[in-house]
């Protein structure tokens, strides 16, 4: 087995643990810690699977996507954090220990599917690409099964690092100016995320979305 | 002009106008310059896409800007809303402006987010790479979520958090999609660069692999379809539309959500070559129309806030036009013809039921009862709105939902159009009933605060035209439809190869 690989399987194995940390924490600092470890994983990715690629494009993408990943969103959610003064999670609709069940079971499910449509993976891993849209059904549930604002955000960059991985996994690989506006799109994202959070936590004292429902019909 | 400015011109337009804004200082200013610079952009955007129907396909930058006859329908589209609705913010921001509900910094983000939406918005119809597509899409999303909290109100927050998180996630999912359309154009050995340009897949699509294809089509609609308002990925659009101020919940009915369908129709041709052209997608699509519709038929009923009616209106209607595609043949030309068709109406009724409910502090259908006594136009455009929306004759709408019909009949799809027929019956029913209630209901009670004419300094010639104009292009198109115009549509139908 020739270093590459190792290291590919090494950064797969990350995403797989970050995830199932993601689901199992309910302190909100740590869960920040783990999507950045998590994003800085990924951001990896386009660097061990240059093949298809030049140097100078992979580097580019990886370093953007680390410095963003890894640095600037945790930064920004940290901040926000701090200024509306919430800590954790509180009574998610679905348990920790659930959770972590759930995400084992969403994992399977992504290997059983992309063992089915056999897509035209990179050689290196075949567990790359499972692992991403795992992630992403991951980043989704986050999204859908927590209460605070802050985690949905967290969901929709884990989110974000699945689609990434995935993205990077399958072969050919998109054009730079399309990865640099994803990655561009992402931060505006979360940047606008944050402040409409801050908005919100002034408004309404909390940032519990299940709250806000006074639209319906 | 060679094609490449053209194209350049058409981003660079608005991009320079919303910059213009931030430099501006006086609110005043801003609004007459987002009134001008607005009409003149989409002037601008109009007369390309004009070009496009006289010489045909415009191209730059190596295929990456492309403006070929499906797009230019659709801005065309975006034209005529973003100009009208530019006019009337002008109007709409200008009385909040006196009353003190909005500052001069409130008024330039304003300015600067509403030429960036359309900015993003030309950008999604001119990229002719599927990924920078969907990167202007998911931008769409980011410039508009503040449009909806011009004012900062509990109730607006909330949509607002609803629309970018739910869209936001869903137009992701359209990423997945288009991932695995440059996955399934694997075995066409396209370079890199040439790897999601459409004008490249486009003629080798046959070869795309099916399964593949498959699997990218489905993450396709749910995700395109969130940001249409296809039902059941609807959740944010009536509270996205019923809090946003009038001229934005304008520019979301009448053009984004026919940008979401436009980012889907793309992906038709392809998906059809590759599984050899047996409807699978358009059945999906048909289904999701359908589902559209009968759940807006639902929900209009009880509507008791004026934008909330109007929103799932655009609900029943863009499920109509999915509809209209997914039965291919002519329904391709129906569902396009009531895109603009809708487009034209929807921006007029909320642009009445904006002002209406700016002069009475409340957009609750009660508070509009006898508005066709007021002075202002308003009333009569909101009424007669309603009427075309809900597909009175011979109005435009009520030609291309008859020809939907048509299309039904024409592809024995007797149960569809049963359904159909169900879902707008409802609707004519549940709308003409809050329409005459609105018209000549009894009015009630002034509240101390309200306003009895919310724009008395607007020049009542602007006021008139903005009510007037769209409804004669209705009343024109239902009656007789310009060779030009029938000629563009069937080229963009072409596009599209609806023929099943």
């Amino acid at each position: 087995m020739n270093p590459a690989t190792n290291l590919i399987d090494t950064v797969t194995a990350i995403l797989l643990i970050t995830n199932l940390m993601l689901l199992g924490s309910g302190y909100l600092t740590s869960c920040i810690r783990y999507a950045a470890l998590q994003g800085l994983a990924v951001g990896l990715l386009p660097l061990l699977l240059h093949a298809q690629g030049s140097w100078g494009r992979a580097a580019a993408l990886a370093a953007a996507g680390m410095i963003l990943k890894g640095v600037v969103f945790p930064i920004v959610l940290t901040r926000i954090l701090r200024d509306i003064n919430v800590r954790r999670e509180v009574e998610p609709f679905v348990g920790y220990g659930t959770s972590v069940m759930a995400g084992v079971g969403m994992l399977a499910f992504s290997m059983w599917l992309t063992r089915r449509l056999s897509l035209s993976a990179v050689p290196e891993s075949a567990l790359i690409m499972p692992a991403g849209f795992a992630t992403v059904l991951i980043g989704l549930f986050l999204i859908v099964s927590r209460r605070k604002a802050v985690t949905q955000v967290l969901g929709y960059i884990v989110m974000e690092n699945g689609i990434y991985a995935f993205g990077t996994a399958l072969a050919g690989g998109v054009p730079l100016l399309v990865e640099l506006g994803v990655l561009l799109d992402a931060f505006v994202a979360v940047f606008i995320m944050s402040i409409a959070i801050y908005h919100i936590s002034r408004e309404f004292d909390h940032i519990d979305v299940d709250q806000l429902d006074r639209l319906q019909g | 002009m060679n094609a490449d400015g053209l194209l350049w011109m058409t981003l660079a337009l608005p991009a320079a106008c919303a910059a213009a804004c931030l430099a501006l200082r006086d609110p005043g200013t801003v609004l007459t310059f987002v009134r001008l610079a607005g009409a003149a952009a989409a002037a601008y955007l109009g007369l390309v896409a004009c070009v496009v129907f006289k010489t045909g396909v415009l191209s730059g930058a190596g295929d990456w800007l492309v403006l070929d006859a499906l797009s230019a329908f659709h801005a065309l589209v975006l034209s005529w809303v973003f100009g009208a609705s530019s006019v009337y913010a002008g109007s709409y921001f200008g009385a909040e402006l006196r009353e003190g509900s909005l500052n001069a910094r409130d008024i330039r983000r304003f300015g600067a987010l509403w030429f960036g939406a359309m900015a993003s918005m030309t950008a999604t119809l001119v990229c002719g790479n599927l990924g920078l597509m969907w990167v202007s899409m998911e931008a769409t999303t980011l410039l508009t979520a503040f449009l909806i909290c011009i004012h900062v109100r509990p109730l607006s927050l909330e949509a607002m958090w609803k629309y970018l998180i739910v869209c936001s996630v869903g137009v992701a999912f359209a990423f997945m999609g288009t991932l695995l359309v440059g996955s399934a154009a694997q075995r066409l050995s396209l370079g890199s660069m040439d790897m999601l340009l459409w004008s490249r897949l486009r003629p080798a699509a046959a070869g795309l692999d099916p399964a593949t294809m498959k699997l990218a089509f489905i993450f396709i609609l749910v995700g395109y379809g969130t940001k249409a308002g296809l039902a059941p990925m609807h959740s944010w659009l009536p509270d996205a539309h019923s809090q946003a101020p009038a001229p934005v919940s304008a520019l979301f009915s009448g053009f984004m959500l026919s940008a979401g369908m436009y980012c889907i129709l793309r992906f038709i041709p392809l998906t059809e070559a590759a599984l050899g052209g047996a409807g699978w997608s358009l059945r999906l699509l048909a289904g999701m129309g359908t589902l559209s519709i009968l759940v807006a038929a639902v929900f209009i009923a009880f509507q008791q806030d004026a934008k909330r009616l109007l929103a799932f209106s655009s609900v029943e209607h863009i499920g109509v036009i999915a509809l209209g595609f997914g039965l291919g043949g002519v329904g391709t030309f129906a569902a396009l013809w009531h895109t603009l068709n809708h487009a034209a109406a929807k921006t007029l009724a909320f642009h009445s039921a904006g002002a209406l409910g700016q002069g009475r502090g409340t957009n609750s259908l009660k508070a509009f009862a006898g508005s066709l006594r007021a002075a202002s136009p308003w009333g009569q455009g909101l009424f007669w709105g309603l009427l075309v929306l809900i597909g009175v004759a011979p109005f435009a709408v009520f030609m291309s939902e008859l020809m939907v019909l048509k299309a039904a009949a024409d592809a024995g799809a007797y149960w569809t159009l049963a359904l159909f027929l169900l879902g707008t019956g409802i609707i004519f029913v549940g709308v003409l009933r809050h329409a005459v209630d609105a018209a000549w209901g009894e009015p009630p009670a002034m509240p101390s605060a309200a306003r009895p004419e919310p724009h008395p300094e607007v020049p009542g010639v602007t006021q008139r035209l903005l009510v007037w104009a769209p409804l004669a292009l209705l009343l024109l198109l239902g009656v007789w439809l310009p060779d030009w115009l029938g000629t563009a549509i069937a080229r963009a139908a072409e596009v599209v190869g609806g023929a099943r």
